[in-house]
């Protein structure tokens, strides 16, 4: 921090000697003739820079209040909802239970959410992950009811079949540059077959333990243990997007493919990486239903498809502003309670509610943030005018505190 | 805005004077930064005006006020033909103000005939069907008017830059019937190699001959010079000269754009040629443009390659880098690079600065430290994850060795002037100290500071005993720099100059008009 102040006021003080004579040679050492020598060290790299420059430090950016609102407003409909429907139904609402039942309910819909967020980084469209849960459900079901298997290695199997339809989608985005859209949308009508055959169109239930079941209904330090899992996924996803290379990686595949190639980036393999990792986390989506209710249902997992995609499309406006893990986990509990609270305060009559609520949050949400985007972009460009006139000028050293595409500390 | 008493008065002078386009007293102001400060700039009717200036010197905000983008500070005012310009997107239009910018604005996919017709009513023919052919005697009329030959059935991609900056001219200009224009082309010769930017020199001069008055916006002093009537150099925000262009010389507009003597360098030390061992190894590249190009580098020698576009030249560096498939053999150090894999190539140590920085090079949505460090994060993870502090130091330590300007590490890419966002790219390239730098336009369409800045690290870095291989369309810097330059002719070698013997920016130019567009 001393650093950069000691920059700002250097520029300050060539701002002084620049307005005073312009034309003439600046005592400071021109920039033109000596850049920096490799070895010099800051100081001289200070010194020789700043000369030519305009004599204002560039202000830091300003945000308008409604963005920052805007980055955080799944959290604040969250309070909302919390207050509106524990107002109008506190004994219903405001319940122990009510909050349990609605984050264990969420836990799959928000693991699947997960799953569409990684390749969803690297600009990639997996539409399978409902499809692919069914997949991991209508297997786990079938072998569990089938054969003596141990209930833990069909769940691995499970998961590992879903990473190999991963494979499969990537096989067809990487080397038939099928639009990945397209490729998981074939893919997930694909699943749904099997899922059919296999079922013969009934619902199938394996036999499972008491204690598989227990694994999916009990509550420790008395939070649903679901939750616990959909916690402990969400911060290893979250460490690995926002921590490591493969995460800064997958985000420059994201952001500009053909560039990521030509920086050295094994932009095919982070294709086929993401697609195989959000086949595996939709399996495991399909692990921890099965733990929770059990029965495979031709429907139970292509009906998910649309509240996850939601949850992704609302959290990727929120916190850091690109998709993220956090914001896509408040975004989706957010309007599950916004449900929940909608279906206690009107009754069971109101089973159309949840496809509306969130139909209408998602458009809403989406909506705001790219005014807010083209909001950004305008201030940015102001900003960029601005900086243009003045980026000879030593910049002041004021971090930037928009979404800078920086890991950030995420709120939970 | 611009209803004072001086107003009335003025729009009485007589017609004659009056200048076609007359800027007085312009300021603007962002967030308590002063971008303009009082500037005025006459263009007299019919005559070419050039506006020079570094990057940041107030260029492009100066024009946006023009075309109503940014609004002035109160107290400014623009007159168009004695009348007072309202700012506002559409009044510059009204006006017979028209803009070409420097990304063209036109539709590659679709014909000359639908771009030069966007924005107007085609012609119709029976139950309202286009009626083409009109369409396209009428396109072919308005081509013709800028002196272009062109087939405007054929998609504009396919055609040439040149021809591409042609018809956006054609496309800006008004109907006859309407009365002359004042044309404002923004850096229209950005990325033309020195033939193309003759024709397009013709083209203006032929616009100013029909009585139309141009504002042209450039970097480049020799064609400047060439084309002006009347210059005017910005520096600062400020208004530091405005003068016939024949008063004028490069080295005083140089001086006058930088504020202090502009340095080229002398030049550097001749005969390396010999010294260092061979460290690049091109045998018999090929593909697309490119039929037949062998060469070698060796330690510290930096090799440039000149040519038209549709020479080679062009895709070269993109099959170098791997981002284009070629045929034949590259090596380092007897080390074979296979062909279209970066990844080889950067572990091989021969490391490319891409051309055409927003499409290939930089991560828009990323930062300073993203982008600089994109590629080799080995050296800041520990246990699995990245030590945000080690890659900022690292950073750091490069910002202020290349003189970056940027608010800071971790500012977004997008918030740096185009000359620092390319000495990011410089810097990802230079991070892995690579034994061959390969670098593609390196200094196209950034500012006469910038280019210089990116020109001595190019020069320090080949006498670390780096192997430069320098693509360039710019002569003057490939002669500045280059200790050899091969000139591509259909594809192939056809000429190579040497420091200290025949190696001048004109001779580079000669060589390649006179040796054969394809």
């Amino acid at each position: 921090m001393s650093l950069e102040i000691g920059r700002r006021s250097a520029a300050d003080s060539t701002a002084a000697d620049s307005t005073a004579d312009r034309a003439g040679g600046q005592p400071a050492g021109p920039v033109v003739a000596q850049p920096p020598a490799v070895e010099a060290g800051t100081a001289k790299g200070g010194a020789g820079r700043g000369v030519a420059g305009g004599p204002y430090p560039p202000e830091p950016v300003r945000q308008p209040v409604s963005l920052t609102l805007g980055k955080y407003s799944a959290l604040l409909l969250f309070a909302l909802f919390i207050i509106i429907f524990g107002a109008l139904k506190p004994h219903l609402f405001l319940t122990v239970s009510t909050f349990r039942l609605t984050f264990g309910e969420g836990v799959v819909t928000a693991v699947l959410a997960l799953a569409f967020l990684v390749p969803l980084a690297a600009g990639i469209f997996d539409l399978s992950i409902g499809a692919m849960m069914g997949l991991s459900l209508v297997l786990i079901n079938w072998f569990a009811g089938n054969t003596h298997i141990p209930v833990g290695l069909v769940c691995l199997g499970a998961v590992l079949v879903c990473c190999l339809v991963g494979l499969v989608s990537g096989f067809l985005v990487v080397r038939f540059r099928v639009n990945s859209l397209i490729a998981t949308l074939g893919v997930s009508q694909v699943l749904t077959a099997v899922g059919l055959k296999v079922s013969d169109n009934r619902q199938i239930t394996g036999a499972f333990s008491d204690r598989f079941a227990t694994l999916g209904s009990t509550n420790l330090l008395g939070v649903p243990v679901v939750v616990l899992y959909l916690l402990a996924l969400a911060v290893i996803l979250w460490f690995v997007l926002e921590h490591t290379p493969v995460g800064r990686y997958l985000f420059a595949v994201g952001s500009n493919p053909e560039a990521a190639r030509l920086a050295g980036l094994p932009a095919e393999r982070l294709v086929y990486g993401s697609l195989i990792a959000s086949g595996g986390v939709a399996g495991i989506a399909g692990v921890i239903y099965s733990m929770r209710v059990g029965a495979y249902t031709a429907d139970s997992g292509s009906g998910l498809l649309f509240p996850a995609l939601a949850a992704v499309f609302f959290g990727a406006s929120q916190f850091s502003r690109r998709p993220n893990v956090w914001g896509t986990l408040v975004a989706y509990f957010a309007l599950a309670f916004g449900v929940k609270g909608l279906q206690l305060a009107f009754g069971p009559g109101t089973f159309w509610i949840q496809p509306l609520f969130q139909g209408v949050a998602l458009l809403i949400a989406v909506a705001l943030a790219s005014r807010q985007v083209a909001q950004t972009r305008r201030s940015r460009r102001t900003q960029a005018a601005a900086a243009e006139s003045g980026s000879e000028s030593e910049s002041g050293a004021q971090p930037e505190p928009v979404a800078t595409g920086e890991p950030r500390a995420p709120a939970p | 805005m611009v209803s004072n008493g001086e107003v009335e008065t003025a729009s009485q002078e007589d017609r004659a004077n009056v200048p076609a386009l007359d800027i007085r007293n312009l300021s603007k102001t962002f967030s308590g930064q002063v971008v303009l400060d009082r500037v005025d700039l006459a263009i007299a009717e019919g005559k070419v005006h050039a506006l020079v200036g570094q990057n940041g010197s107030g260029k492009s905000t100066l024009i946006k006020i023009v075309a109503g983008y940014h609004r002035p500070d109160p107290g400014g005012s623009v007159w168009v033909r004695g009348m007072p310009l309202q700012f506002g997107s559409a009044a510059a239009h009204e006006a017979g103000i028209r803009f070409v910018h420097q990304d063209l604005g036109l539709l590659l996919d679709l014909s000359s005939v639908e771009n030069l017709m966007l924005g107007l009513s085609y012609p119709r023919g029976f139950l309202g069907r286009i009626h083409w052919r009109e369409a396209r005697r009428q396109a072919q009329e308005r081509v013709a008017r800028v002196g272009l030959d062109i087939d405007v059935r054929a998609p504009t991609g396919e055609l040439g830059l040149a021809d591409r900056t042609g018809l956006a001219i054609a496309r800006a200009l008004p109907e006859p019937d309407q009365g002359r224009a004042v044309l404002v082309l923004d850096e229209p010769t950005a990325a033309l190699p020195a033939a193309d930017v003759d024709r397009l020199l013709a083209t203006i001069r032929r616009l100013r001959d029909a009585g139309h008055s141009v504002l042209i916006v450039s970097h480049h002093l020799d064609e400047v010079l060439d084309i002006a009537d009347q210059v005017t150099v910005l520096r600062d925000g400020r208004k530091v000269a405005s003068a016939d262009a024949a008063d004028m010389d490069r080295d005083t507009l140089g001086r006058l754009m930088v504020g202090h003597d502009l340095v080229i360098s002398t030049g550097r030390d001749e005969a390396v040629e010999t010294a260092g061992p061979v460290v690049l190894g091109l045998e018999e590249i090929a593909g697309g443009t490119v039929a037949g190009v062998s060469t070698t580098v060796r330690r510290g020698e930096i090799v440039g390659i000149a040519g038209l576009t549709g020479s080679g030249r062009e895709v070269l560096g993109a099959m170098l880098s791997g981002r284009m498939p070629r045929a034949g053999q590259v090596s380092v150090d007897g080390v074979a690079v296979p062909s279209a894999n970066p990844a080889a190539a950067m572990a091989a140590r021969l490391a490319f600065v891409p051309g055409e920085r927003a499409r290939y090079g930089t991560f828009a949505t990323l930062t300073v430290r993203q982008n600089l460090t994109m590629g080799s994060l080995r050296r800041h993870v520990r246990r699995g994850y990245i030590d945000a502090g080690s890659e900022r130091r690292e950073v750091r330590t490069w910002v202020d060795e290349l003189g970056i300007v940027t608010r800071g590490v971790d500012a977004p890419i997008t918030s740096l002037s185009g000359g620092n966002q390319q000495k990011v790219l410089v810097a990802r390239a230079l991070r892995l100290s690579p034994k061959v730098l390969v670098l593609d336009d390196p200094t196209a369409g950034i500012d006469v500071k910038a280019r210089d800045q990116v020109h001595s690290i190019i020069e320090r870095s080949a006498d670390a005993g780096t192997a430069v291989l320098l693509v360039s369309t710019d002569s003057e810097e490939l002669a500045r720099l280059a200790d050899r330059v091969l000139i591509l002719s259909h594809g192939r070698v056809v000429r190579t100059l040497r420091r200290g013997v025949d190696l001048s920016p004109e001779a580079i130019d000669h060589a390649q008009v006179s040796l054969g567009a394809p």
